[in-house]
C-alpha cells in the first residue's frame, strides 16, 4: 500500500508540476494553451534521446528538456500572437496533436509507436524499486516546491503584474507601453519550460515514453486540475493536481466498496463519478478551491 | 501545507485499506486467497475488447474454485481498467501491484499499455500475460516474466504474405496505418514476394484517424496490384473498403481479421465487403478448452483475446498449483512446465488441478491454441484461419 501512494504522490507531483506550467501561460497570461502535452511531450523526448542514445547525464537531459520545449513554446507565442480564446484553444491543441504525429512517424528520430523504452532513472536498478519510488518522490517534490516558490514569486512581481494586465485586456497594456508580444513570448516559454521538465521528469520514472501517452487525455486532466485548483493562483494549481490524482485513484476504491458491482460498470462509474465531481465543483464554486489573490484592490480603484 | 493536507488524505486512505492489505500480507499464510491481477481495457480504443476479456478470466477462476482452488486456497480475481492508455495503465498495475499484491498481470492488450507497464512488472517479479503483437515487447530484458499468447507480428505478416504467395498473389500493394509493426511488416512483406518471384508494388504508410484516403486509392489503381494487403484497424479499413468499391478495385482484398470483424457487415452493405479475405492467429476451434468457452459465453461470439485470456488465468493458476507456491517467481518458473512436454494433455483447469493434485505431469491445451512458449516468451505452433466475406458472412476458407 505505501509503495502506492509513494507512485500516486509522484504522479500528482508531475502533475502538478504541469498544471504550475499551464497556469502561467493560462493563469497569469490568459492564453488558453489546450497543447500543454504537446510541450510535455517535448521534453520527455528530448532527455531521453539525449540520455539514452547520447549518454548524457540526467540532469542535463532534464535541462535539455525544458530547454527544448521553451523554445516550442516562444515559437508557438510568435506564430499565434494574434490569437486569442476559442481559436487559440484550437491552434494550441493542433500543435499538440502535430508533435504527436512527429513523434509516431519520424521512426528514425523516435521509434515511432513502438516508443523508446529503457530510459535510465537516477539510480534505478542499483536501488530496489521502492527506494526508487522515494528518491523519485523527494525529486519531483522539490522540483514543485522550487517551481512554486519561483512561479509564486514571478507571479507578484513585475511582470507578473504586467501579465494579469495582458489578459484583462491588451489594448490597454499595451497604452500603458508595455510590449505585449514580448511578455506573451517570455510567459508561453517560461510555462512550456515547466511543461517540458514535467515531462523530462516522468520520462525517467517511467522508463518509457510512446507517442499515445501525450494524447489529449492527460491535457484535460491537467486543464481540470487548475480549473478544480483554481485558475490564477500557485497554490491552486498544485492542490489541483493533488486532487485529481485524489479522484482518479480514489474512485477506484470508491467503486470496490460498492456491492454487487462488476469491474466493467465498475470503470464507466469511476469515470462517471469523476465528472461528476468536476461538474459539481465548477457550478458551486467556479473560481476554484483556492482563488487567485492579488494585492492590488480593485475595488479601491473603482 | 498541501503536502501535509494529502498526507493526512492518504493516511486516512491507507487506514481505510488496511485489513485489505492485512489480508494481502497473509497470503502466504494457508487458506488466504491467491489474488490474480487483470487489466484489460475496458474503456477506450480497447474497449470493445475488455469486457468479454475479463469475462473469460472470471470463468476460469469461478471453475478453478470451485474445484477446490490452489491447493485448498481460493483465488480472487481483482480488475483495473487500462483505459488503453499507458498513463492510466501504469497507475492501475501500480494499484494492483502494491495493494492487492497479485501474483500476476493477465491481460493487456495494447502494445504500448504493455510496454509501459512490463518493467513494473518484472522489477516486482510479477509474471505478466499479455495479448500485445507488438515485436518489441518480448525483446525487452524481462527475465522471463512475459508471457505473450499472440503470435508476434513478424509471425502474422511472413504467415499471411505465404498464403497468399500460395494463392498466385504476385503483385501486391501495402497499405498500413502507422502502427509498430508497419515498417517490419513491409520488409518482411518485401522479402518473402521477391524470393517468390513477386513484387510489393506500393507501400504507404497512413495516419489512422483519417477520413479520406483518395490519393491512396489513386494509387493503389494506378499500381495494377493483383491483391491489396490493408494492414490497418477497423476505422480506417472500413473507409478504404468503401473507396476501394467505389474506385472499381477488382483484386484480392486481403486484411487483419481485427481490422474487419463481423461488425463491418453493419457498417458495410454486402457488394462492398464480398471477397475481402481476412486472416488470424485461429483459436482452437475444435478443442475442449474453446468449445467450453463458447458455451459459457452463450450467443456472444468467442474473439481471440478471450480465448487467450481464458488460457492466461489457466496457466497461471496451473503453474501455482504445480508448485504450491503463488508467488510470482514460482509462477513464472512453472508456467512451461504444465504447458508443453510430454505432461497428460488437459484442456481445462478442473482436470489440470486434479492432475496435478495426484502428481501427474500435464500438458495444457488452451482455448487459443497448444500455448507452448518459446524462451523469449513468445507463443509457437500457432494455426491461422483465414475467412472470406461472402453476402454479410464469414466462410471459413481454412485453417492452416
Amino acid at each position: 500500500m505505501d509503495a502506492y501512494i509513494v507512485a500516486m504522490l509522484v504522479f500528482a507531483g508531475v502533475y502538478a508540476l504541469m498544471a504550475l506550467g499551464l497556469n502561467v501561460i493560462w493563469g497569469l497570461a490568459g492564453m488558453v494553451n489546450l497543447g500543454l502535452v504537446g510541450f510535455f511531450g517535448l521534453g520527455a523526448y528530448a532527455t531521453a534521446l539525449l540520455t539514452k542514445n547520447f549518454l548524457w547525464p540526467m540532469p542535463m537531459g532534464w535541462a535539455a528538456g525544458a530547454a527544448v520545449a521553451a523554445l516550442a513554446g516562444g515559437l508557438m507565442a510568435l506564430i499565434v500572437a494574434r490569437l486569442r480564446g476559442d481559436y487559440l484553444a484550437i491552434v494550441t491543441l493542433g500543435f499538440a496533436e502535430v508533435i504527436r504525429l512527429v513523434a509516431s512517424n519520424e521512426v528514425w528520430l523516435t521509434n515511432g509507436t513502438d516508443g523508446i523504452s529503457g530510459i535510465p532513472g537516477p539510480w534505478r536498478g542499483q536501488v530496489s524499486p521502492q527506494e526508487f519510488n522515494l528518491i523519485f518522490l523527494g525529486l519531483v517534490w522539490a522540483a514543485v516546491g522550487v517551481a512554486f516558490i519561483l512561479l509564486a514569486r514571478i507571479s507578484h512581481s513585475p511582470f507578473g503584474r504586467v501579465l494579469r494586465a495582458v489578459r484583462e485586456d491588451e489594448d490597454v497594456a499595451a497604452v500603458a507601453g508595455k510590449p505585449v508580444l514580448w511578455f506573451k513570448i517570455r510567459a508561453f516559454a517560461l510555462g512550456a519550460a515547466v511543461l517540458g521538465f514535467a515531462g523530462a521528469l516522468y520520462a525517467h520514472y517511467n522508463a518509457y515514453i510512446a507517442p499515445e501517452g501525450f494524447a489529449p487525455l492527460l491535457t484535460i486532466y491537467i486543464v481540470l486540475a487548475l480549473t478544480a485548483g483554481g485558475v490564477g493562483a500557485m497554490r491552486g494549481a498544485i492542490v489541483g493536481a493533488l486532487l485529481v490524482v485524489l479522484l482518479l485513484e480514489g474512485t477506484r476504491f470508491l467503486a470496490q466498496v460498492i456491492p454487487g458491482v462488476s469491474p466493467v460498470q465498475k470503470a464507466a462509474l469511476r469515470e462517471g463519478i469523476i465528472a461528476l465531481s468536476l461538474i459539481l465543483l465548477l457550478r458551486f464554486r467556479p473560481q476554484g478551491l483556492i482563488p487567485e489573490r492579488t494585492r492590488t484592490r480593485a475595488k479601491e480603484a473603482s | 501545507m498541501t503536502q501535509f493536507r494529502m498526507g493526512r488524505r492518504a493516511a486516512l486512505f491507507g487506514a481505510a485499506t488496511l485489513p485489505l492489505f492485512a489480508v494481502g500480507g497473509r497470503a502466504f499464510g494457508q487458506g488466504a486467497p491467491v489474488v490474480l491481477g487483470a487489466l484489460p481495457p475496458l474503456t477506450g480504443a480497447g474497449g470493445p475488447y475488455g469486457p468479454a476479456m475479463l469475462r473469460a478470466i472470471q470463468g476460469v477462476v469461478e471453475e478453478a474454485n470451485a474445484a477446490g482452488g490452489i491447493r485448498g486456497r481460493q483465488i480472487r480475481v481483482v480488475a483495473e481498467d487500462d483505459q488503453t492508455n499507458p498513463d492510466a495503465g501504469v497507475r492501475g498495475t501500480r494499484k494492483l501491484i502494491d495493494v492487492d499484491r497479485v501474483s500476476a498481470v493477465l491481460g493487456t492488450w495494447a502494445s504500448a499499455v504493455t510496454t509501459a507497464v512490463a518493467p513494473l512488472c518484472w522489477e516486482n517479479r510479477v509474471p505478466l500475460f499479455t495479448v500485445s503483437g507488438a515485436d518489441s515487447i518480448t525483446q525487452l530484458p524481462h527475465q522471463g516474466y512475459i508471457f505473450r499468447t499472440q503470435p508476434n507480428s513478424q509471425l502474422q505478416i511472413r504467415t499471411g504474405t505465404d498464403w497468399l504467395l500460395a494463392k498466385g498473389a504476385r503483385r501486391v500493394f501495402h497499405l498500413a496505418a502507422q502502427s509498430p509493426f508497419a515498417q517490419s511488416s513491409q520488409e518482411v512483406m518485401t522479402q518473402r514476394m521477391r524470393a517468390a518471384g513477386g513484387q510489393v508494388t506500393g507501400f504507404i504508410v497512413y495516419e489512422r484517424d483519417k477520413t479520406n484516403f483518395r490519393s491512396e486509392i489513386d494509387q493503389v489503381m494506378r499500381s495494377r496490384s493483383d491483391t491489396i494487403m490493408l494492414n490497418g484497424y477497423l476505422p480506417d479499413t472500413t473507409i478504404l473498403l468503401r473507396e476501394l468499391f467505389r474506385a472499381g478495385f477488382d483484386g484480392r482484398k486481403f486484411t487483419f481479421a481485427y481490422a474487419a470483424p463481423a461488425s463491418v457487415f453493419q457498417s458495410l452493405p454486402n457488394e462492398v465487403t464480398n471477397g475481402l479475405i481476412t486472416f488470424q492467429p485461429s483459436p482452437d476451434v475444435d478443442s475442449g478448452a474453446f468449445k467450453r468457452l463458447q458455451s459459457r459465453f452463450g450467443n456472444t461470439e468467442v474473439d481471440p483475446y478471450s480465448a487467450q485470456t481464458h488460457d492466461h488465468a489457466a496457466l497461471a493458476i496451473l503453474a501455482a498449483a504445480q508448485t504450491g507456491d503463488a508467488s510470482g517467481t514460482a509462477i513464472r518458473d512453472n508456467v512451461r512446465k504444465i504447458s508443453q512436454g510430454g505432461g497428460e494433455k488437459v484442456d481445462n483447469v478442473t482436470d489440470g488441478l486434479r492432475a496435478i493434485a495426484a502428481g501427474r505431469a500435464i500438458n495444457f491445451e488452451g482455448a487459443s491454441g497448444p500455448v507452448d512458449f518459446e524462451p523469449s516468451g513468445d507463443i509457437s505452433g500457432t494455426k491461422f484461419r483465414f475467412e472470406q466475406a461472402e453476402n454479410g458472412r464469414y466462410k471459413v476458407l481454412e485453417i492452416a
